[in-house]
């Protein structure tokens, strides 16, 4: 009987040996027969041993995706059944979705801003009417010599100033351009993330049907562990489901829990 | 340049669409419509009166290199003078949207002072 083979393929080796020295000696004695029920041992050896390291290779790249899937978010079936979107896809679209509503937020403040710019250059329009008055009051006091020349730089120093400020404003604009490059690069790695688990499925399909075949099982376990395992205070990031019961959704929230623990 | 003409300004990014706006606005033109990608700014295109295209290239549905090939396959559409904005950034994808027909390339991010630029060369040289 040949032993175990799970152990790897350097015992499959010395098994080898082993045998090929008993068939030699088998042969030398003549016994023909017995020397064909050793080759047809070896021939079955040959075939557990792969098939067995299979199964374990099989076994090694099912718990891996299982791993994987849940650092994804998404729980992966033994049999491969896809569920529809995973937290990390669901995650970055959250980023997307925050970017966008903040970039306009930030537009719409720039909007305000630029109707206070607009309000500015209409009083330095009724300004220059006031000026024209300084001028011809000026003829008629010599008190008030220069005022309207130092009046009028002034005037174009602060339409300078309003120019500039529009300047700002605009560019303030333009810069949340960023949110539509951050967006189409994020979306990217959505259909990566998305691919790899489509293909993650297929593989674990696979993997689910050469365990049966090869009879190495997935022990319940260690199923188990990775589902409870998880530390209920690990870090998460932002909450991106508020509706959550265990999440709180405010401030308020926050609050309302310290005071209920005495705070 | 007209001030008063129509515009159609496509990008699947509403930010996108709001920065573009607003620049056309700095440069007297008010009159923008908008759309989110080639299936939807196709049809307000064969409706007609648009006189400016502005797209981006990257985008669901239909992509802005389709819908540039699709207004310059269209006799009444042909003369569009059609300016795009993208992120794409190969020589490739370049010398495509110039073979294409395009009138304008702009690259993502960038400044008013070039998007101002570009469209002003637009129309200098079509008159």
């Amino acid at each position: 009987m040949i032993s175990d083979t799970g152990s790897g393929l350097s015992h499959f080796e010395m098994e080898l040996q082993l045998k090929a020295q008993e068939l030699v000696s088998v042969l030398n004695e003549g016994k023909l027969s017995d020397a064909m029920e050793i080759i047809r041992e070896l021939h079955e050896f040959r075939h557990q041993t792969f098939f067995s390291e299979v199964g374990h290779l099989t076994r090694g790249l099912h718990e891996a995706i299982k791993s994987f899937s849940s650092e994804l978010g998404r729980s992966l079936d033994v049999d491969g059944t896809p569920q529809t979107e995973t937290d990390a896809a669901e995650r970055l679209n959250y980023v997307i979705e925050m970017t966008e509503k903040n970039a306009h937020e930030t537009m719409d403040r720039v909007d305000r801003a630029l109707t206070f710019v607009d309000k500015l250059d209409k009083q330095s329009e009724r300004f220059k009417d006031l000026l024209l008055l300084v001028g011809q009051l000026e003829k008629e006091h010599d008190s008030l010599n220069g005022v309207y020349d130092r009046t009028c730089a002034l005037k174009e120093e602060s339409e300078q100033t309003i120019s500039t400020l529009r300047e700002e404003l605009t560019d303030i604009v333009v810069s949340q351009s960023y949110q539509d490059i951050t967006g189409q690069l994020i979306r990217r790695v959505i259909n990566l993330v998305t691919n790899v688990e489509d293909h993650l499925v297929a593989l674990m399909g696979m993997a689910a049907q050469v365990e049966r075949i090869s009879g190495v099982e997935m022990s319940a376990e260690s199923e188990d562990e990775q589902t409870n395992n998880k530390n209920p205070i690990q870090a998460e990031g932002p909450q991106i489901k508020k509706e959550r019961a265990d999440v709180v959704s405010d401030q308020d929230e926050v609050d309302d829990l310290l005071s209920s623990l005495g705070f | 340049m007209n001030k008063d003409m129509k515009i159609l300004v496509v990008d699947d990014f509403s930010t996108m669409r709001r920065i573009i706006k607003n620049l056309l606005r700095d440069l007297g033109m008010t009159n923008v419509l908008e759309a989110d990608d080639g299936q939807t700014a196709l049809p307000i295109l064969k409706q007609g009166g648009i006189d400016f295209l502005v797209t981006d290239w990257n985008m669901p549905g239909m992509t802005g290199i389709d819908l540039l090939k699709e207004v310059r396959s269209d006799p009444n559409l042909a003369a569009m003078p059609v300016l795009m904005v993208t992120a794409e950034a190969k020589k490739e994808q370049i010398i495509a949207a110039a073979q294409a027909g395009v009138n304008g390339y702009v690259v993502k991010p960038f400044t008013a002072a070039v998007l101002k630029e570009k469209i002003d060369k637009i129309f200098q040289r079509l008159g």
